[in-house]
């Protein structure tokens, strides 16, 4: 589904990613793991075509479709979503107003008919459900006075809502209780399907109890220098980075 | 003075109002008009010297010939043009006025209220008190020229602890081959106890030629009643609107007034005056512009706390595109009799181009210790962040712009207490946002 | 609330405590304005014929203009004629040391708490003192002029530096730019003149001192800092004037010049004499300060305690033409009785990514009248332009007003400019809490205006922080709202 060639980029002056690479087929759950300012949030953003990074080298493929040529709407219509790590306030809009908006541009973009208020409701209520959402927060202003729990389950309500082929989760599990993280978890693994992939990023081995994966990878100065299955993740858990850290450092670049 | 002469409108008003002084019929009248003209002849036409008028200059908008008051009198108004000012599915009584001019019209009114041309009004005893107040003729320039020519216009009276079933729209028409100056004049009473809400809504012809209004509307809302005045200013390219609302509150009443000015409109200058005659009354002012093209639009508000205990709110939204330019003064003044006094202002401005202009001046005139005042106001832009959220989840940038500046207006567009007319002027942001880049 | 009218009371009565007059023998020009008496200051001050020309135009200038209109205050009506434009103590031309100034005059410093014997002086500040219309003496000028910096009267400037002097003079306030200012630039007398040169950091505060002394005359004095590229420098400037029963009028010009680089800190603790309960004298302060941050990334900061003057006016500016500049501005005026204070800012936004901040705290009390009026700029080519604006007043009593009127005017869709506004009173409840704590009402006024103030406060320089402090308690006195 996704296969990023030798990825590299920078923001402002500063070199961040530094030839990535990495191939997600459908069905896969990828973790993507490593000490804080390795790259792995920036890594999010490329994807999701934040206008500060600038991509210097590399190609980013999805489905066939050259994902850097594009917008960030149209990779998110061709079915890029990110979960942000800091998702923002936007006083005014109201939440179900704004998901509606952007699950009938998606939909038109792929050809579908709209869905009506009535279907849109439905569609709405069922996947609430699905990831244990609140129906009062959906009503109200796009995250605003949401705590930070609130606000990453509405992230993965979106998520449910707009039915993306490639989910990005960045640090999703960042600032949870142990309540929300299961409660995020459980939607994520019921979303889960043949179709549609994973990214996880995280800091943490403990998201990976609750979804686990099929790869892991750590990021370390902008670049993969290791990757494995569940198995690895544990050692990290263990060991910490540095062992790596110091293999990578002996490495000639 | 001298200045006035060069704008040939200047002259022309003068023997207009001589004519029309030799066919005067009402004494009394005439002696509000004569008032009102002496206050005209001495101050003139506002000019950029007048702290009220620093950032317009209104002279550029008198240079052309007009003809003045009658002219167009035997008009109507086309269908097509009347049907421009329906808000979609909302259920209301309708009134049309072509050029100022009340049109027969066939509405079953409930028997409380009461609506004749001001001209058969004002010559009765018990509406008399309540018109050309003096804080309205002193007042010079546009309002004193008003009341000294002032043609047609409408008089709305509702009566003691009666209540409008639905929403009393008023259909302003304006439509003329060539340029006039017209000046109408319209004075609405809401009686002790009432409850009125009015949409008032201009609409102009796709035309060449030049339509000045200069509009003064009177209001009284007496104790204890109730006043919902919404404004949608929709007039086309060629009209010069300058609109003068004069609200005068006795206790316990409330006056909210909601004041959309939107695109075509060469130019809108509203004067919006509020005077707290009485204690405890609440007032509420939102109002929302949105200028395009080189359009002028300039609000200015005076809300007057003369008594304690009156709580005031302001909040006004503009959004400027092409080379636009907004224009916001908000006075407060408080009293020292007027303890106890909450009032609270803010003025938001997006500037979405870069030939746009905002002129803003919230102002707080404050002279009593026991009160809250607080005012704000701030220029900006769409946040990048919330835009490249929106498109990140699909959602296209003309779309993602008019979902924010839609939210922009939230604030005001959510106070809108008819849920027909808050879709109607979302339905509006809509249409004019996308076509603007940033 | 007995007590609180009781202490609103006491402090009407609070006695201004500069009000002394010394008894020392002037020269004085006769009482009027015109071309000779022009010509009289130019003489005396041994002026060479470009700054006699400068005058004349400014005088010109004066003639052309009215007063202004559009205050929100009474303006009395002002006797041009019936005041001397020039005064100044009958002794040497010039002193070559301390030991040559009048001893009345020493006396008068020291009594004023500026004592102007270096051993005795406040370590690590220079300072001018002007009084009257003539600067009589300064220290450090030679530790100063080791480093290259220039810091002398504006007399002696006009003699040693003639090249910066007309460079420089009348490049930020023209000399028609507004009534006042004319009028200054015709008679102005003395004043100080600042020049830091390139990469410089002056190593101590530079501080003028204002008194104004003899009856029947005003005060017109002039300052000029320059700060070449890359340096820095903190002023002061303080002033004084004893308690007369006829209103005198200063009309000072100040004009900073910060070039690339450079930053100028000025800072102005202003407690002329302000008339008494009744209105009855008092200074008319109407001065003309503005400065221009010429050359990129350079930054002017002015920070203002207003306690003193019958009316204040005066709007320091900040022109903003280099890219990435910055300018400042805080204040704290307070103005009790009859005094009237009509002051804010200007931030002319025009180079590119410029950023302005506005800090403003009005405390009225009496029959006070308070207002902030400032305005924020944002040219067509000012890219990038941001201000952020808080000004806040607190009304002491239920006589006294206090008025907001900011203009904002925005070309630009790149800026961004935020004003926020309040008005209150010190809330019953926070006095009631600090009460029961153990404070007594005037010690939680005060902690709250304090409080209130604080942030400007903060922005003095250390020596001047504790000065103003105590002029504040002192000014406050017992105003409880």
């Amino acid at each position: 589904m996704l296969t990023i060639k030798n990825l590299n980029a920078r923001v402002e002056d500063k070199q961040i990613l530094k030839g990535i690479n990495l191939k997600v087929n459908a069905g896969e759950v990828h973790a993507i793991m490593g000490p804080n300012g390795s790259g792995k949030s920036s890594l999010a953003s490329v994807l999701a075509g934040r206008d500060n990074y600038e991509v210097l080298e590399g190609e980013v493929d999805l489905d066939g479709k050259d994902l850097l040529e594009m917008s960030p709407e149209d990779r998110a219509r061709e079915g890029v979503f990110m979960a942000f790590q800091y998702p923002i306030e936007i006083p005014g809009v109201s939440n179900i107003n704004f998901l509606r908006t952007a699950l009938n541009e998606i939909r038109a973009y792929r050809k579908l008919p709209q869905l009506d208020a009535k279907q849109f409701l439905k569609l709405s209520k069922e996947r609430q459900k699905l990831v244990e959402f609140d129906a009062k927060l959906v009503n109200r202003s796009l995250n605003e006075g949401f705590s930070g729990g609130e606000k990453k389950r509405n992230e993965i309500f979106q998520l449910a809502m707009l039915e993306p082929k490639l989910c990005v989760l960045d640090e999703t599990d960042s600032g949870l209780d142990i309540d929300a993280l299961r409660i995020v978890s459980n939607g994520v693994n019921k979303l889960r399907s043949k179709d549609n992939a994973f990214i996880l990023i995280t800091h943490y081995q403990r998201l990976l109890e609750y979804i686990v994966p099929d790869f892991v990878h750590v990021l370390y100065d902008g670049r993969i220098i290791k990757s494995g299955t569940k198995e690895l993740a544990l050692e990290l858990e263990e060991k910490g980075y540095d062992w790596l850290k110091e293999s990578f450092r002996e490495q000639p670049v | 003075m001298t200045k006035q002469i060069t704008i040939p409108l200047y002259t022309e008003l003068l023997e207009g109002f001589s004519h029309s002084d030799e066919n005067a019929t009402d004494d009394t009248l005439q002696k509000i008009r004569r008032a009102g003209f002496e206050n005209f002849k001495k101050s003139g036409f506002p000019t950029r010297r007048d702290e009220d008028w620093k950032y317009t200059t209104i002279s550029s908008f008198l240079q052309e010939q007009y003809h003045i008051n009658g002219i167009a009198k035997e008009l109507t108004a086309s269908a097509e043009l009347i049907s421009e000012a329906i808000v979609p599915s909302l259920d209301a009584y309708q009134l049309v006025l072509v050029n100022g001019k009340l049109q027969p019209h066939n509405n079953n009114f409930p028997g409380f209220i009461k609506i004749i041309p001001i001209s058969e009004a004002v010559i009765q005893d018990d509406v008399r008190q309540h018109f050309a107040g003096n804080s309205t003729v002193a007042s010079g320039h546009f309002a004193a020229l008003n009341t000294a020519l002032f043609s047609n216009g409408l008089f709305i009276e509702i009566s003691a602890n009666a209540a409008i079933d639905k929403p009393l729209h008023i259909v302003h028409a304006f439509t003329s081959a060539t340029n006039v100056f017209i000046q109408p004049r319209h004075l609405f009473v809401v009686h002790q106890g009432a409850e009125l809400n009015v949409i008032e809504t201009i609409v102009s012809e796709n035309s060449l030629a030049k339509i000045f209004v200069n509009s003064l509307t009177e209001v009284i809302v007496e104790e204890n009643a109730s006043f919902n005045h919404y404004v949608l200013q929709t007039a086309k390219t060629g009209v010069r609107l300058v609109n003068q609302t004069d609200v005068k509150q006795k206790r316990h009443s409330v006056y909210s007034n909601y004041t959309f000015c939107m695109p075509k409109a060469d130019l809108i200058r509203n004067n919006l005056n509020v005077a707290l005659n009485a204690e405890q009354t609440e007032t509420h002012l939102y109002g929302l512009y949105l200028g395009e093209d080189q359009q002028l639009i300039d609000n200015h508000s005076l809300i007057h706390h003369k008594f304690p205990h009156c709580n005031s709110n302001e909040i006004y939204k503009g959004v400027l595109l092409d080379k636009a330019t907004g224009v916001f003064n908000g006075k407060v003044f408080v009293n020292p009799e007027a303890q106890k006094t909450n009032a609270f202002q803010q003025n938001n401005n997006l500037l979405l181009s870069n030939n746009a202009t905002i002129n803003t001046k919230p102002q707080l005139e404050i002279f009593a210790d026991d009160v809250k005042c607080s005012h704000g106001a701030t220029v900006g832009q769409l946040s990048k962040e919330a835009m490249f959220y929106l498109q990140s989840r699909g959602i296209g940038e003309e779309a993602a712009r008019a979902l924010l500046v839609n939210a922009f207006a939230f604030d005001v567009t959510e106070k809108i207490k008819i849920p027909e007319l808050e879709q109607y002027i979302n339905h509006l942001i809509a249409l004019h946002i996308p076509g603007n880049k940033n | 609330m007995e007590t609180n009218d009781q202490l609103i009371q006491d402090i009407t009565t609070q006695e201004y405590e500069y009000g002394f007059i010394t008894d020392i023998e002037m020269d004085r020009a006769p009482n009027g304005l015109n071309e000779d008496t022009i010509r009289y200051i130019s003489e005396k001050k041994n002026e060479p014929e470009w700054m006699l020309k400068w005058r004349m135009k400014g005088y010109e200038a004066f003639l052309r203009q009215d007063m202004p209109t559009w205050q929100n205050f009474t303006l009395p009506p002002m006797d041009f004629q019936g005041i001397s434009y020039y005064a100044a103590p009958r002794t040497k031309k010039k002193y070559e040391s301390l030991d040559e100034v009048d001893p009345e005059l020493l006396a008068t410093f020291e009594k004023l708490g500026i004592p102007l014997n270096e051993q005795k002086v406040l370590s690590g500040v220079a300072v001018d003192a002007v009084f009257d219309s003539i600067s009589v003496a300064t220290t450090y000028k030679g530790k100063l002029k080791e480093m290259g910096i220039i810091f002398c009267s504006f007399g002696e400037a006009v003699q040693e530096y003639p090249d910066l002097v007309k460079k420089y003079l009348g490049s930020v306030v023209p000399h028609s730019d507004n009534i006042f200012a004319s009028l200054n630039t015709a008679v102005f007398s003395d004043g100080s003149f600042v020049y830091i040169p390139k990469g410089v950091r002056c190593p101590m505060e530079l501080s003028t001192y204002f008194r104004i002394n003899a009856e029947n005359t005003g005060q017109f004095e002039r300052t000029l800092i320059i700060a070449d590229e890359g340096s820095y420098v903190s002023y002061l400037e303080g002033c004084t004037a004893p308690m007369r029963d006829e209103n005198q009028l200063h009309a000072a010009v100040v004009e900073l010049i910060a070039l690339e680089g450079a930053e100028i800190k000025y800072s102005t603790v202003q407690n002329w004499y302000p008339g008494d309960k009744e209105g009855r004298g008092g200074i008319y302060n109407f001065v003309t300060k503005r400065g221009v941050c010429r050359g990129a990334n350079s930054k002017i900061s002015w920070t203002q305690v207003e306690t003193g003057s019958s009316i204040t006016w005066k709007y320091p500016a900040v022109i903003l033409q280099g890219d990435n500049s910055t300018g400042e501005f805080y204040s704290i005026a307070v103005t009790k009785n009859k005094q009237v204070a009509d002051t804010g800012t200007k931030m002319h936004h025009i180079g590119k990514n410029t950023r302005s901040r506005i800090i403003s705290k009005g405390i009225s009390a009496g029959h006070s009248n308070n207002s902030y009026r400032g305005l924020v700029q944002v040219g067509a080519k000012a890219d990038n332009a941001r201000n952020f604006t808080q000004c806040d007043s607190l009304l002491l009593g239920a006589e006294c007003s206090a008025n907001t009127f900011p203009y904002i005017e925005t070309r630009n869709n790149t800026a961004m400019v935020e004003h926020e506004a309040t008005t209150s009173k010190i809330g019953e409840d926070q006095i009631f809490y600090l009460n029961q704590r153990g404070i007594d009402s005037e010690k939680a006024v005060a902690l709250i205006v304090n409080g209130y103030v604080k942030e400007v406060l903060n922005q003095l320089p250390m020596e001047f922080a504790v000065e103003a402090q105590k002029l504040l308690s002192i000014t406050l006195e017992g105003s409880v709202g």
